[in-house]
Formats: C-alpha cells, structure tokens, sequence
C-alpha cells in the first residue's frame, strides 16, 4: 500500500511541479517578492530623484549652519551675497527654494521662497529643519553649554515592561512588537496566497479525475483512504517546493544583493523574534495549510466535473478572506476582540494567533489553546472527510454544496 | 475459480437498486449483465469492486470474501469513458500497470504488444486529451488490463465504438478469455452479448429475471420464430394454428409461434408438398428475449 501511496504522489507531483501554470506562478512570486524588496532602488532607478537644491541665508546671529546638513533630499548651499542676488538665482532656477532665517521676538522665523511649486514632501522636509533649528535657537537663547542643549533635545526614557502575573512572561518591549507584526504580517499574507493556491489546486485536480472518471479506474486498485492520502501529501509537498524556491531566492536576494544590506534589517526583525515564536509560527503556517488541504480535496470529491470547483471553493475562500481582513486590522492594533475571537477559530486562527503570540503580551496557554484546537480539528477534519470521501467520490449529484453533501448522506447510507 | 453473488441486496434509503442477485462465474468464463438503464448493473459491478458495500449477501471468489483477495487480480473499465487527459499514452498505461504492482520492463511488452494490436502506435507519445474518443476507449480498455488481472469487469466496452474498433475489441475480449481470464460485462448492443457470452444474467429494476446459460434461457421460449417466404397472403397465415403474431420483413413472413410443436403442421400447410424458398425455425435472439422479458411479460 506505501507503494501505491507512493506512487500516486509521485504521479501527482511530477505532473504538477512541470505544470506552466505552477512554473509560471513561483517565478511571478519571486519576481513580486523581489520587486517589493528593492522598491525602493527600483523606484530611484526610474524617479529622478535629484536632491532638492535650497540655500539658505541667516540673518541671525546664531550659527545655524551646522544644523541644516545636506543629505540625499536636500542639498543646503550658504551663498553669501546679498537676499535679492539669491532670489535672482531662485528666478533663475539654480536654487530650487531659498530660506531665509531671521529673528523676530526672540523667535527664529524663516521664510521659504520659492519660484516653481514645491512637493508636499520637500515643503515638509525643509519645515522640519527649521523646527529644528528653532528648538536650537531657543535653548541657546537659555546660554546653555552645547551638550546640555544636546541632553534636552535627545534625551529619551527608558521603559521596561514587568508584569505581574506570573503566568505571563515579562512583557515584550516595543521592538519586540514591532518585529512581532512585521513577521506576523507576512506569515499571515503567506498563509493567505498558499491557501487561495493550493485550495483551488487540490480541489480542481480531485474534481477533473472524478470528472474524468479516471478516479474510478485508480480507486478500483488503491482504496479511496489512500487517494486521499496522496492528494493531501502530494500537494502539500508541491506548496512546500513552492515556499522553499520563493524564500530561498529572496533570502539569497536579501543576502547578497547591495551587500547584504537589507538582511540587516531582516536579521534585526528575526532577532527579535523568539524561538518558540517561530515554532507556533511554523505549526500555525503548517496545520492550516493541511486544514484548507482536508476541505479542498474533500469538496473536489463532491463535484461531478471540474466546472464546478469553483462552487464548491467559494466557502473556503471566503473564510480564509475574512481570516486575512481581521489579520489586516489587527497589523494597526492586535490586541482588540475581534483579533482575539478570530484567534481561537481554527480556519483563521493560523493567520491571526501569530500576531496575538508575536505583537501582544499573550498568556502562553492562549497560544496552546489554540493550536490545540486547530490541530484537533485537523484531526477530526481528516477523519470525518476520510470516511465522507470514500462515499462522495463515487456519486454524482447536482444542486449546491449542500445538495451534494445530503445526496452522498442519502446514497450511501 | 469462480466469482458467487450469494442473495446480494444494495438497498439506499428510500429504494433497493440491487435486491437478492445470485450468480456464479466460472473460472475463465464470460459472463453478461444484461439490463436496462438503472436495472443495478453497475451498483453490481461497484458491489463485486468493494467500490460499494452491499447491505446483506455474501460475493467471494474461489470462496474468498472479495473485500480480502489481492486487489490486483481485479481489472475494471467503468461506464463513462476517461482517462488522464493531461497524460500521454504511453505514461498512462506505465502509471496504471505500475500502480498494480507491474515491473516497467514486462509492462514494456505488454505495453508495446497492446498498442500494436489495438492500432495505436502513433498516438503512443500523445496526450489523452488529444484523442478522438474511440482511441481514448481503446487507451482505457488497455489500461484496465494491462496488469494481467485475473478477473475483469467491462462496463458498457461496445458504447461508442465503431464497427472495425468493435471488432478489435470482441477479439480482444476472446483472447483474454483464452488467456484465462474471467470476463464480466455488460451491454445493450445484445449481438455482442450472444456472440460472446457463454452465461448471462439479466436484470430488471435489481432484481435478476434469469441467471445461466444463454441456451437455458433461449430453451425456456423454445424455437418459436418461424421465418418464411411464400406466395401464400397474411391473412392466410395468420388463420394458421399456433400463429401467435406476424411480421412481415421485406419479402419474408416472421411469424411468432406459441409453440414449436406448431411448426410442423405450418410447415405441411404452406409448402403443401411443394418446393418452397424458404422456412426456418430458430430460437428467439437475445434481442427479442430481453424486449419481451424486460418489456414486462417477463415477470
């Protein structure tokens, strides 16, 4: 029977994996994951991104050079001749804005010419810089020594977080969270693309061979249990070629491309993250996929012909759809009801518990709850569809989803 | 060895598709299911392949319950034609042998000999879907045996096949038999069923109508088609005793006699101490047995 099972997820794996449309769809992935990791140098290569050419002429007594610092936005120039000269040379489009710094009441006021329109973004970049300098200008109106004008200005408190009750560990700090949603973020959109994938897949590919009458042929020599089987394990192995392929090329991509710098900041989110973090991640990641694998293969059986998969799919896509919207509120706040409600139900507990588990300070026995739940479900899910399957792959009815299921109770019982 | 379906019933809710079947197939034997549509034909078959549990009775072969024998004794071709589409041919029949626990060098020979006898060398590196659906026929019937079953259902193997492709198939049919092989189908074409069925059984609305020889049961109507040509008008004939019914079928009378002990005095009548062209007493086709048998005069 191994071989038989083995077989038929070698059957199945070889056609699928040198499939176009699976080819097609790793290498659209990688492309979009690759896209979104370097849009930022994407983006320079077709914006024309010159910094933004701004002189500035102080007319204080206060020396305020030192405080606007050209970087890759703005480049500041202190040109020395006279206000109208420069406002000539802004006419004239050598400068792009000229500021011009005066004191008024003890009060720095700067005035920003212009002669074309300026971006929000500049406007907003260079108003930031004579905030700035205003705060400078004030504390030295206070003669205070430059480092202590430099202790009020970026002086932080330091917080820690200690709770009380000892059945939660000591809470998370900022960081930690923040890290906590980014990777929940993306643990959540990836569960969301597998599922929407290999659901379709695995429901289509079990409708076309009942459709096809093929299944009949197959189920004459392997009993339907281990039809079952090999879809669920043939396809699951397929998602996992599909995963190892697209983070193995991003994670080479983030390693060694501009030198590995964007893997420092990949590295600084992983740091934060613990190691039974990862481990509910991977367990969540890995059981709902099966979970959404059960009911695909499972409504495939229940299709008379491939036509109607997509019928059938639609309950699954719209639960692992709402799964996704609440994860997606939750990014701005993870810890209101609806995230915690949505947490313990097992088809979208995968996506939203991760961001409870990595962004909250959550009792571990929540986290276990949880996955328990999933993985009992799962349990009972294969149980329950193993036992249905034998008998729906055989019948064809019409109608809808419930039609269907109350046919096979009715021919089969 | 042979196939027993003792008092087997398949009942679902609210009717019974398949209600106290018994017959016996024997070792090397073809066997034909004969019916209607929805007379349980394949409920049956499905029953035989453990695709179904039946509700009560028992079916064995060689006195084994058929759930416990090795699966790969059996072969099957179901009703509704299908195969891979996205396979080719070729790959199709290594998968099917395989799975029923061939080696891939004597599936080559069997492969290779197959495809030569059923005309399909140039679709070999094909995709099924590309097939015109005789050929796909062809391609699913190859399958269901290509593992040398001991026993094999054919549901419905004429459908669809043109006459040439109908021939190759009885053929091959034939030579399993000789091979040894047990053969169990079903049709509606009953030509094929004469020609080939050594035993039948015939079913109506799951229950069996009759179950032995195709003799036995040809014997239980008697040689009563008279077929006839003379000068000698209808309405003469049909005042003969005996003469239950008449058709006339282009120059010839094909009279319907209630009984057979009726044909000699016809015979004295109509040819009259003459010469005539033609008088022949047969048993009934199969055809006109399933018609009558099935078209409710039977039960």
């Amino acid at each position: 029977m191994v071989n038989k099972l083995g077989l038929l997820i070698k059957q199945l794996y070889k056609q699928k994996v040198r499939a176009k449309s699976f080819i097609l769809m790793t290498l659209l992935y990688v492309v979009v994951m690759a896209v979104i990791t370097f849009w930022s140098d994407i983006k320079a290569i077709f914006v024309n991104d010159e910094a933004l050419e701004v002189a500035l002429i102080n007319e204080t007594a206060v020396e305020l050079e030192p405080i606007f610092v050209t970087n890759e936005d703005i480049a500041f120039s202190f040109p020395a001749e006279s206000t109208e000269s420069v406002y000539e040379q802004l006419k004239e489009e050598e400068y792009d804005a000229v500021v011009v710094v005066t004191e008024e009441n003890e009060t720095l006021k700067a005035d920003i010419a212009t002669y074309g329109p300026l971006k929000l973004n500049d406007q907003s970049a260079i108003s930031s810089f004579v905030q700035y300098a205003g705060k400078i200008y004030g504390i030295q109106q206070l003669n205070l020594t430059a480092s202590e004008a430099d202790k009020i200005l970026n002086s932080e408190a330091m917080i820690t977080t200690t709770n009380l009750d000892e059945s939660v560990a000591d809470g998370k700090s900022e960081d930690q969270k923040q890290s906590g949603i980014w990777a929940s973020y993306f643990v959540g959109i990836v569960i969301y693309f597998f599922i929407m994938a290999f659901l379709s897949m695995i429901t289509t590919d079990v409708a076309s061979e009942k459709g096809s009458r093929a299944l009949e042929m197959l189920l004459v020599s392997v009993k339907p249990s281990t039809h079952f089987q090999s879809k669920i394990i043939g396809i699951s192995l397929l998602a996992l070629t599909q995963f190892v392929i697209i983070f193995g090329s991003l994670l080479a991509l983030l390693r060694f491309a501009n030198g590995g710098e964007k893997w420092e900041m990949v590295d600084s989110i992983l740091n934060e993250l613990t190691y039974s973090y990862v481990f509910y991640v991977i367990a969540f990641l890995f059981l709902t996929i099966i979970l959404f694998l059960i009911i695909g293969a499972l409504f495939g059986s229940l299709v008379s012909k491939v036509e109607e998969a997509s019928q059938v799919m639609t309950p699954a896509i719209m639960t692992a759809l709402v799964g996704f919207y609440v994860m997606i509120s939750g990014v701005a706040n993870p810890d209101t009801m609806l995230i915690k409600v949505f947490s313990y139900i097992p088809l979208t507990s995968g996506m939203v518990m991760p961001l409870r588990i990595g962004a909250t300070d959550i009792n571990p026995i929540e986290s276990i709850i949880s996955l328990a739940l999933l993985l009992i479900t799962v349990i009972a899910f294969y149980m329950i569809s193993l036992s249905f399957y034998k008998r729906s792959v055989l019948t064809y009815s019409s109608g809808g989803v419930i039609q269907k299921i109350k046919t096979v109770l009715k021919v089969t019982t | 060895m042979t196939l027993t379906l003792e008092h087997v019933v398949k009942k679902y809710k609210d009717f019974t598709a398949v209600n106290d079947l018994n017959f016996k197939i024997g070792s090397g034997e073809i066997f034909g299911l004969i019916g209607q549509n929805g007379a349980g034909k394949t409920t049956t078959f499905r029953m035989i392949l453990d695709l179904q549990d039946q509700t009560s009775g028992t079916i064995t072969w060689d006195g084994t319950p058929i759930k416990k024998i090795n699966r790969d004794y059996l072969g099957y071709l179901p009703e509704e034609r299908g195969i891979f589409p996205q396979m080719k041919v070729e790959e199709q029949l290594f998968f099917f042998g395989q799975l029923r626990g061939m080696k891939r060098e004597e599936l080559k020979r069997e492969i290779d000999f197959w495809i030569n006898r059923f005309d399909l060398e140039e679709k070999r590196h094909n995709k099924a879907e590309t097939l015109s659906k005789g050929n796909q026929q062809k391609v699913q019937l190859i399958a269901s045996f290509i593992h040398k079953p001991r026993f094999l259902i054919l549901d419905e193997p004429f459908s669809g096949l043109d006459p040439v492709n109908r021939d190759l198939l009885k053929d091959a049919i034939l030579f399993l038999k000789e091979k040894g092989v047990t053969i169990l189908f079903s049709s509606h074409q009953m030509d094929n069923v004469e020609e080939l069925c050594d035993h039948l059984c015939l079913l109506k609305r799951g229950v069996s109508l009759f179950s032995g020889s195709l003799l036995d049961l040809k014997k239980q109507y008697g040689k009563t088609k008279l077929t006839l040509r003379t000068n000698i008008p209808k309405t003469e004939l049909e005042k003969l005793a005996g003469v239950k019914e008449i058709k006339v079928d282009r120059e010839e009378y094909v009279l319907t006699l209630i009984d057979e002990s009726f044909a000699e005095s016809i015979f004295e009548v109509v040819s009259n101490g003459q010469y005539i062209e033609k008088f022949s007493l047969d048993y009934l086709s199969l055809d006109e047995i399933f018609k009558d048998k099935v078209g409710g005069n039977g039960e």
